[in-house]
């Protein structure tokens, strides 16, 4: 009865403590100029090869036939609304990039020694690494959310003589829903291996890593079971349409929710277990 | 009070810190002196919460570091080697460190004022010199206006006017019936504002007591010290 009413009153204390932790954490993240800079370099990529793309994409929708389809590749031709909403989630390309804004984000605590003065602030372990991840998502989804709203932009120029309100249907707000759980886990999963691994670059490594065993099909080819586990993947089998999926969309949002809950999880415990420094 | 009783800490196969025992008192100071690698370090880690105690305790107001509520308002505490990250402005590095404890944000100012920052608050902490970077330490352990002073190498990279700051710092702060725990190589500095002293050496506590008692037939605390470690280097 006793040990109960001391959890529970540790447990109210934690609770209470919970957003000036996260506060604390994010005048951490906006306070070191490289977070942004990186931030920044993110977008304006982004920026860059949506302008790039402009020009195709004004020509997709000239495509546009009578049974509503336009030719997204030569010789393809697909929905036209399947394949504008597509265009809502362009920073797909920019996103393998988020992994390294989580590292950086997580970095900062392990390169001076800072990691001994976040635990004498906030001592109890577990309470600094739930602020950290809460905060670095934050921050995370913020940058998602400016670049999924820089996709906006563009894609409402190129629909604006045809069908202004295409970017603003439920569906359109699905797929930027979809895009923001991605980029989210995906960056976290940087955050997470660089609290895990006390180095920014091998967080950056690790997500690149992850990113690369997607990209080259490898493990799709030889198990597609364990490469449908994967962000990259993830987020593939959640926004592309092709034959060769390595799972279902329902099996993909459980994957991205998976690696923005268990990643951070596992840091928090490695943080928890581990001395400060 | 800070209660230290049987602390044992290890890093792999070497031992840090052995058996060590010793109590740092109200109203006193207690210089904590060892050669490099003697476990200073390491007890006050422990002490901190940043490193877990292979066994034994140790205590601040008889609760360890980890269950203080708002540590900071409780505990402040200098740090070799937990140092801010140098992109961040001398301002911002404080802002951070009083918002996690709830700490109003006219106390920043306040503390840089008072450790002489006030107008190198907004540059950025790599264009600070050592001094200047040893003084931000001690503005962060000041911020909560705590009860415990622990201090590592207070005096490092300070210059004869920050030398003679942080002692009166240290002393005004024990004359308050605060408590003041510090480590230092430097023994005059010590045998200047110490009550007492705990001698540490290859882990083990070596000597403690009133600075008097510790120095007795010696003709200084330096000299009692290396008598007590076993070299006259």
């Amino acid at each position: 009865m006793t040990a109960t009413r001391t959890t529970r009153a540790r447990t109210m204390r934690t609770m209470r403590a919970l957003p000036a932790a996260v506060h604390a954490e994010l005048i951490k993240i906006v306070t070191v100029p490289g977070v942004w800079i990186c931030a920044a370099v993110i977008v304006a990529l982004d920026v860059l090869v949506l302008t790039q793309q402009y020009p195709r994409n004004v020509e997709m929708l000239a495509s546009l036939a009578a049974d509503g389809t336009v030719e997204v590749a030569p010789g393809e031709r697909r929905p036209s609304t399947d394949a504008f909403l597509f265009l809502l989630v362009s920073a797909l390309q920019i996103a393998p990039l988020l992994p390294v804004l989580g590292a950086l984000i997580a970095g900062q605590e392990f390169r001076t020694g800072q990691i001994g003065l976040s635990v004498l602030a906030v001592p109890r372990r577990g309470l600094l690494a739930a602020a950290k991840a809460l905060a670095a998502g934050l921050f995370l989804f913020l940058v998602a959310a400016l670049l999924s709203a820089v996709d906006t932009v563009f894609v409402q120029l190129v629909v604006a003589d045809w069908e202004p309100g295409l970017p603003f249907t439920g569906e359109a707000f699905l797929w930027r829903a979809r895009f923001l759980l991605f980029a989210v886990s995906f960056g976290l999963a940087g955050f997470a291996i660089t609290v895990i691994t006390r180095s920014t670059l091998a967080g950056v490594i690790g997500t690149v890593a992850l990113t690369m065993v997607t990209m080259t099909q490898l493990l799709a080819r030889v198990a597609p079971a364990v490469d449908a586990l994967l962000p990259y993947s993830a987020a593939r089998n959640l926004m592309v349409s092709a034959d060769d999926l390595t799972a279902s969309p329902g099996h993909a949002v459980l994957v991205l929710a998976g690696w923005a809950l268990l990643a951070p999880a596992v840091a928090g415990v490695v943080l928890a277990r581990r001395d400060a420094r | 009070m800070i209660e230290i009783s049987r602390l044992t800490k290890r890093y792999g196969g070497t031992t840090a810190v052995d058996d060590v025992s010793f109590t740092v008192r109200p109203g006193r100071v207690t210089g904590l002196l060892g050669p490099n690698g003697a476990g200073k370090s390491s007890t006050l880690r422990v002490l901190l919460g940043l490193d877990a105690a292979g066994s034994g305790t140790a205590l601040i107001d008889g609760r360890p570091y980890r269950e203080l509520d708002r540590p900071l308002r409780t505990v402040g505490a200098l740090l070799d080697g937990a140092g801010p990250v140098p992109e961040r402005r001398g301002v911002d590095h404080l802002a951070w460190l009083a918002r996690s404890n709830r700490i109003p944000r006219g106390r920043v100012r306040e503390v840089l004022g008072l450790v002489g920052l006030g107008g190198a608050a907004r540059r950025r902490v790599r264009t600070y010199s050592l001094g200047m970077r040893q003084r931000l330490g001690i503005a962060a352990a000041l911020l909560g206006d705590p009860e415990y002073l622990i201090l590592d190498e207070p005096w490092n990279g300070l210059d004869p006017v920050g030398i003679r700051w942080v002692r009166e710092l240290i002393r005004g702060h024990a004359a308050s019936g605060r408590t003041v725990l510090l480590s230092s190589h430097l023994m005059a500095e010590t045998s200047a504002i110490a009550d007492d002293v705990v001698v540490i050496n290859q882990g083990r506590v070596v000597a403690q007591g009133p600075i008097d008692e510790v120095t007795a037939g010696h003709e200084s605390l330096e000299a009692a010290f290396f008598a007590l470690i076993g070299s006259g280097r």
